[in-house]
């Protein structure tokens, strides 16, 4: 059964008003239990409207959000659970940051879910293991920190409330490759240990393509691609025809193919690539 | 979306009054604000208000975009209103209930009050509705530079007003996205009594003030790199140039005032 | 243009004391395309912000044009030829309509209005943001805002601009927008650019790459030179532009392709050459 499910979501900015937008028009998708769903679309797609709707901070205009099969704006007591039970990490998260020390930030989101100060302690540990931020870090006040650590305990604040579904909305912007690594690796050591399911919007199809097991592409608020990561990315040509930013291997590929060369165009990562190169040459070798 | 609000309420179009000099418009105004407290009577006050809607009339913007910007003054006014009603002691007594009276003095002063409020709030939401913000800055600046003999730094008032401008959408975006981070933590915004309310707050407005802080430390050195060394010395790209509609208005304005005190002085004073 | 004499820069505040820039001389050529790579905290924001008085080194000399950065009375000249962007678009735009912002410049040079207005046109449309110049700068896209503080710049009639992590902050489609309006510039207007930058990608596209470490210069010289050297830039918290990648990893497994692979174009058109060579097409 799916862990979370969107039918036919739709949400109208500025409703009853002249400058109606509709953001998200009426996508349904159900996100099973363990899997990685990668988000992809620009800015103005629809993605971050919708990713706000999974824990129930926004309302659908239509349309419905169920979590385990029952529908979040049921309740109050339903709709405040949601906010545990699905992790919302916002763009740059690290202004977010405000207590005296990054130990009590992190645990912001435990004590507001009202657990005992133990309990509440040994998730705060667990977390900024996760995130790898030493016991030194974590009695620093937070904006004494490098970019990057920043957005490590912002994440691990989102992480403390140990959500069944944990939505991370471009975790690795603005940072340098080693910091994205970092991150990336995070995700994936994450999601090995706890079985959580992780839905992860990036720009960076690589990002994607290395850790998601199905993606989804928004344009214009509506769900226009949404498959296992294969199938998504065989639509190579189309993809780079919405303007989104392919793999840079990708790229490589549909050069190929214009110039005549006869290779798959659904490559998405360097391994893949150097596996269809070889053949490609090694073909004619052995004929 | 809270993102949606727009600062000042400016209403683009191509009338009179937008094509008007926002100095011309800034005087007007500020002229209409002191005169209409200056009425004696209902004849003077009456002619106040055939200007504000001759006004409204040049300015062509909707009845209903004026009752958008009256309708918050609507418990003020039925405030104002009941009071003076009430108020009044002198006067032919109309109704007697317990100890409330009400004479034929306290409608008139009660009537009085509520359309000087309204013609008040009109004729300044008329300025506001036919010119931008920078216009608005711009003309303040510009009436104000004699003040610079007094060593009034006018030039870096009227930049710390743009950049306000400037920055107040951006910091909203900001309040924005910041409450919703820490309601995804559980931050509850919405409930409990004063106090617990106030501390909820915390999470806002710290991350508000370190970023705001990041933001002008940031423009300081942006400003800095474009040159920006005060008001001396500084030329502006568009000129302001009084027309021949703004002699108009200011010769309106001076007829305005002219009646009104000939009114007052021909008729009884009400109050 | 710019010059580096054993420069070195010490934040105050810095409790190690340790220099943020350390012993760097190098210059910036009249014209060229510089692009300044390194991992957070390696020295390029700091170094940027020597290119134009922002920071007095602390040992050493920054000459522009032969004026000394340290030289008080020079300071507004030498910001005039060398001009910044930075990384956040919205903390750069000064005023609430688009032309106005681009004018703050000029204005506070005291030009004379007629010139702004031509000159604010102009610098408008080389970045191709003319249409939008009545906008609110806040409801423009990332990119777009970008554009909108480069035509800042350009409208003082700056020699050169120093783009400090312009790209960081904005989406894939907006860094491309500002990366062509960055290539237009040099090419077509002859303005000396300096990127400051993390994404290999942008880097290939320079006449020169610097690559700072702690505070250092840890290699410069042509795209090709330094981004062939995989192990180095590793070290150095770097990582190889993707189609580098790609044929670094085929040339591991045997295909001879050259060595100065760096964008996806150069590499098919490298892959296209060994195909045709094995006689596959």
């Amino acid at each position: 059964m799916a862990v979370l499910e969107l039918r036919n979501l739709t949400h109208c900015y500025g409703e009853k008003t002249a400058n109606r937008v509709v953001a998200v028009n009426h996508v349904s998708l159900r996100i099973e239990p363990g899997e990685l769903l990668g988000v992809i679309g620009h800015t103005g797609s629809g993605k971050s409207t919708l990713i706000q709707h999974f824990n129930g901070l926004l309302k659908p205009t239509a349309g419905e959000v169920l979590l385990d099969g029952e529908n979040i704006h049921k309740d109050k007591q339903t709709l405040r659970a949601s906010r545990f039970r699905v992790g919302l990490c916002f763009q740059y998260p690290e202004y977010q940051l405000f207590e005296e020390t990054v130990r009590r930030d992190i645990a912001f989101g435990p004590t507001n879910m009202n657990l005992p100060p133990e309990e509440i302690e040994g998730r705060v540990v667990r977390a900024a293991q996760f995130v790898g931020l030493s016991d030194e870090l974590l009695e620093k006040s937070p904006f004494d920190l490098s970019g990057g650590e920043k957005r490590r305990a912002a994440i691990a604040g989102v992480m403390a409330m140990e959500p069944e579904i944990l939505v991370l909305d471009e975790p690795t912007a603005g940072l340098d490759p080693r910091g994205r690594e970092k991150i990336l690796q995070m995700i994936a050591d994450y999601r090995r240990q706890t079985g959580s399911t992780v839905i992860l919007v990036s720009h960076s199809m690589e990002d994607i393509a290395r850790l998601a097991t199905r993606a989804l592409v928004m344009r214009h608020g509506e769900a226009v691609l949404c498959g296992t990561v294969d199938e998504v990315f065989s639509h190579g040509e189309e993809l780079f025809s919405m303007g989104l930013d392919v793999p840079a291997v990708t790229k490589v590929f549909l050069a190929l193919k214009q110039k005549g060369v006869p290779v798959r165009t659904d490559i998405y990562t360097n391994e893949q690539g150097q596996a269809e190169i070889l053949r490609l040459l090694r073909r004619e070798g052995r004929a | 979306m809270i993102r949606d609000i727009t600062i000042g309420q400016y209403l683009p179009g191509k009338s009179f009054l937008h094509k008007m000099d926002p100095r011309a418009k800034i005087l007007w105004t500020l002229a209409y604000v002191i005169v209409i407290f200056l009425c004696k009577n209902f004849w003077s006050l009456g002619l106040m208000v055939v200007a504000a809607v001759g006004m409204l009339l040049l300015s062509r913007v909707p009845l209903r975009m004026m009752w958008k910007s009256l309708k918050p003054l609507v418990p003020i006014l039925l405030f104002t209103g009941v009071l003076n009603l009430f108020y009044s002691k002198t006067g032919t007594v109309l109704w007697t209930w317990k100890f409330l009276t009400i004479t034929d003095r306290g409608v008139y002063t009660g009537a009085f009050m509520v359309i000087r409020i309204l013609s008040l709030v009109s004729v300044s939401a008329l300025l506001t509705y036919t010119t931008t913000p920078t216009a608005l800055t711009d003309g303040i600046e510009r009436l104000l530079s004699p003040l610079k003999i007094f060593k009034i730094p006018v030039q870096s008032l009227a930049m710390m007003m743009t950049l306000a401008l400037r920055f107040i959408p951006t910091l909203i975006e900001e309040i924005d996205r910041i409450m919703s981070a820490q309601k995804a933590r559980g931050a509850d915004l919405e409930s409990g009594g004063f106090l617990k309310r106030a501390k909820a707050l915390l999470p806002i407005l710290i991350p508000l003030f370190v970023s705001a802080f990041r933001r002008a430390y940031d423009l300081a050195f942006a400003m800095e790199c474009r040159c920006y060394q005060g008001g001396d010395g500084r030329t502006r790209m568009k000129q302001m140039k009084l027309g021949a509609r703004d002699f108009v208005g200011l010769a309106l304005l001076a007829l305005l005032i002219a009646g009104v005190i000939l009114l007052n002085r021909f008729f009884v004073p009400l109050l | 243009m710019i010059q580096l004499k054993n420069v070195s820069y010490t934040y105050e505040n810095d409790e190690q004391n340790s220099p943020a820039v350390c012993d760097v001389t190098m210059d910036v050529r009249r014209g060229e395309f510089l692009a300044v790579l390194g991992h957070n905290g390696s020295g390029k924001s700091t170094l940027a912000k020597l290119f134009n008085a922002i920071l007095i080194p602390t040992k050493g000399q920054v000459l522009v044009d032969g004026m000394d950065t340290a030289d008080e009375d020079k300071v507004w000249e030498i910001r005039r030829k060398v001009g910044m962007v930075f990384q956040n678009p919205d903390n750069q735009i000064v005023a609430t309509i688009v032309e106005d912002d681009v004018a703050f410049g000029p204005e506070n040079l005291g030009v004379p209005p007629k010139e702004i207005r031509a000159r604010v046109d102009e610098a408008l449309k080389a970045v191709g943001m003319y249409a939008y110049r009545h906008q609110e700068p806040h409801k423009l896209s990332g990119g777009q805002k970008q554009r909108v503080a480069v035509a800042g710049i350009i409208a003082m009639r700056t020699d050169c601009i120093v783009f400090d992590e312009s790209t960081a902050m904005i989406d894939p489609q907006g860094r491309r927008e500002v990366m062509d309006t960055i290539l237009r510039l040099n090419r077509e207007l002859g303005i000396t650019v300096v990127l400051i930058t993390h994404f290999m990608e942008e880097a290939v596209q320079a006449d020169r790459v610097i690559v700072m470490d702690s505070g250092r210069i840890a290699a410069a010289g042509k795209p090709e030179t330094v981004f062939a050297d995989e192990a180095f830039l590793e070290r150095t918290g770097l990582e190889l532009p993707p189609a580098a990648k790609l044929a670094s990893m085929l040339r591991k497994s045997g295909v001879d392709l050259p060595k100065n692979i760096l964008t996806p174009e150069s590499c098919a058109q490298a892959l296209l050459a060994a195909a045709q060579k094995a006689g596959v097409v």
